[in-house]
């Protein structure tokens, strides 16, 4: 009778036991990416479990005009390796000092660039991207709205931003832009007066480098003259989740991936902005490395 | 075995903190990555001597006689020195780092992984050397066409003279370690002259010979030397290995391996 008595107080202890973990016993086969990956989610949406297998959409004819585009892609990698670098011959490589990088002048430059807002977290802020006059400039238009989305988490919002899309080469690696010949960027564009922040983004290793972004200021004249800014690169400083880090370090330019254009000075209502290129040249008389101290805080005495 | 493998770890650790002193992402990337592959290397090395010393009862170094311990050995030295096609970790690093880190890295480090390889040479498989030395003078050959950062061309450049160096290991130790004593002197060399010029890209050479006229002389003439140009001493091993080659009635090889000097001279002499 006590034995029995025993093994039932052991096992309602065990099964009382599996009850209150039963919340934090996850199997082990599903990882949580969101906790590794720093997933953002917005408030109240449920986490997508859906196992990789079922995303899956199968097609025979789209397979063929991949492996087809992919495969084209590599035989024009093959051939231009012996013209020279990136497929242009080595002298023009050498005595190169600008290079347009984007340009404006057709429907299919616009697909290299990505639109975004804070409407991804629930603002208001509008953005879109179109081709200018003449098909001569791309106008990135809208409107701006400060106004954080009510869901109890977020409290900033009004930005919007105008990014290049990531390089591929064929199937689908990435590939950086090399402008290790130059020394400054060089944008010929049209604002309204605004502030803007221009972003630079390299290539990076570690996963805690993922949102390493190299920043300056862009500060727009309004009126209708074209304006021509020329930034050292020496100038970007490095900033991680919008924030400027201490340890800073000059952009290293051989493996740089995607630049972008931000809007977030605050002020609620319309902007515009016209580029009509961007490209980087190399002013011989620039010879700053880098502008910003790179000292060692507290150092050991 | 033990003590070669404790003295590979202890080199890697050694130039650790020589890498990563730049403070810089890329540095840091840099050495990452070459721990990763050092230590991967290092962990096969003992793994075979293991096995080795587990079926044949031996920790001798050159008694390494196990087909399944010699091959491991043999591939993990040739992930330790950056031989294709285990090479791929090779320019990254050496694009991450200084000059004068990649001079350490190009001649210093190079020479525990050879001793032992040169302990071991009697006993490797010659088919798998034939293949690392041949594929590493094909790849250092067409890795560096096209090349602008300087230290990176010098990494394939270092690929494809390793592979002339292991190719020839089978027939005549002594001409790997002549080959290798002049690589070493031709590679110091360039690194030094572009560390005094403090140029990394081909751009800046371009530009040198109204600043440094005899420096950039030197330069030319070590491309030339490291592309195996003669009358000058790079020449010389290359010469000696395809007449071994041609000796050991292997003159398909000894072709493929002339021709991959050829691509290596192409982009040495732009």
């Amino acid at each position: 009778m006590a034995l029995t008595s025993a093994r039932l107080l052991t096992r309602t202890v065990h099964e009382k036991w599996i009850c209150a973990h039963s919340l934090t016993l996850r199997p082990l086969v599903c990882i949580n990416k969101a906790a590794f990956y720093g997933e953002y989610r917005r408030p109240g949406q449920a986490q997508d479990r859906t196992p990789p297998w079922k995303k899956i959409r199968f097609s025979f004819a789209k397979g063929v005009q991949g492996i087809r585009k992919h495969f084209g892609l590599l035989k024009d990698e093959a051939m231009e390796r012996w013209v020279g670098p990136q497929g242009r011959p080595l002298i023009e490589h050498m005595l190169e000092q600008t290079r347009v990088q984007w340009e404006f002048r057709g429907p299919e430059s616009l697909e290299q660039w990505l639109v975004s807002t804070d409407r991804e977290i629930g603002g208001r802020s509008e953005a879109y991207l179109k081709l200018g006059r003449n098909d001569s400039a791309c106008m990135l238009y809208g409107t701006l709205c400060s106004t954080p989305p009510r869901d109890g988490e977020t409290c900033y919002s009004g930005y919007c931003t105008l990014r290049s899309r990531q390089l591929l080469s064929s199937f689908d690696r990435k590939k950086n832009i090399d402008w290790s010949s130059f020394n400054t960027l060089y944008i010929r564009l049209r604002g309204d007066g605004r502030p803007w922040m221009i972003n630079i983004a390299a290539e990076t290793y570690f996963s805690h480098q993922k949102d390493d972004l190299y920043n300056y200021f862009l500060y727009t004249r309004g009126g209708p003259y074209w304006q021509d800014v020329k930034i050292p690169f020496s100038k970007f400083f490095l900033s991680s989740r919008g924030r400027i880090q201490d340890n800073q370090h000059p952009l290293w330019l051989d493996k740089v991936s995607t630049i972008g254009f931000t809007l977030g000075d605050k002020a609620d209502g319309p902007f515009q902005l016209e580029i009509d290129f961007i490209a980087v040249c190399n002013d011989r008389a620039h010879t700053e490395e880098f502008a910003y101290e790179m000292y060692k805080r507290n150092p050991e005495v | 075995w033990f003590l070669a493998w404790m003295g590979l770890e202890i080199n890697t650790m050694a130039i650790i903190p020589l890498m990563a002193q730049q403070h810089h992402p890329r540095a840091t990337e840099a050495t990452t990555k070459y721990f990763l592959t050092q230590a991967t290397a290092a962990a096969m090395i003992l793994f075979a001597s293991t096995m080795n010393a587990w079926t044949m009862g031996d920790w001798n170094i050159n008694q390494i006689s196990h087909p399944l311990a010699t091959t491991t050995v043999t591939l993990a030295l040739a992930l330790k020195i950056g031989l294709a096609p285990m090479h791929f970790w090779l320019p990254e690093v050496l694009q991450g780092l200084n000059l004068t880190t990649g001079l350490v890295l190009s001649t210093w480090q190079k020479l525990a992984p050879f001793a032992l390889i040169l302990q071991i040479s009697q006993n490797t498989n010659p088919a798998l050397l034939t293949t690392l030395g041949v594929t590493s003078a094909l790849v250092g050959g067409w890795g560096g066409l096209n090349q602008t950062q300087l230290r990176k061309l010098l990494a394939y450049s270092s690929i494809a003279h390793l592979g002339w160096m292991i190719i020839i290991l089978q027939f005549m130790p002594a001409l790997t370690l002549l080959n290798l004593t002049i690589y070493i002197t031709m590679t110091s060399t360039m690194f030094l002259s572009l560390k005094i010029m403090a140029s990394t890209k081909i751009n800046s050479l371009a530009l040198a010979w109204p600043k440094t006229p005899t420096l950039t002389t030197l330069i030319m003439l070590s491309l030339l030397s490291l592309g195996g140009l003669p009358p000058l001493t790079g020449f010389m091993p290359k010469w000696l290995i395809l007449q071994e080659l041609a000796k050991q009635d292997l003159p398909i090889t000894a072709t493929i391996m002339a021709m991959s000097a050829l691509l290596s001279l192409f982009f040495y002499l732009r």
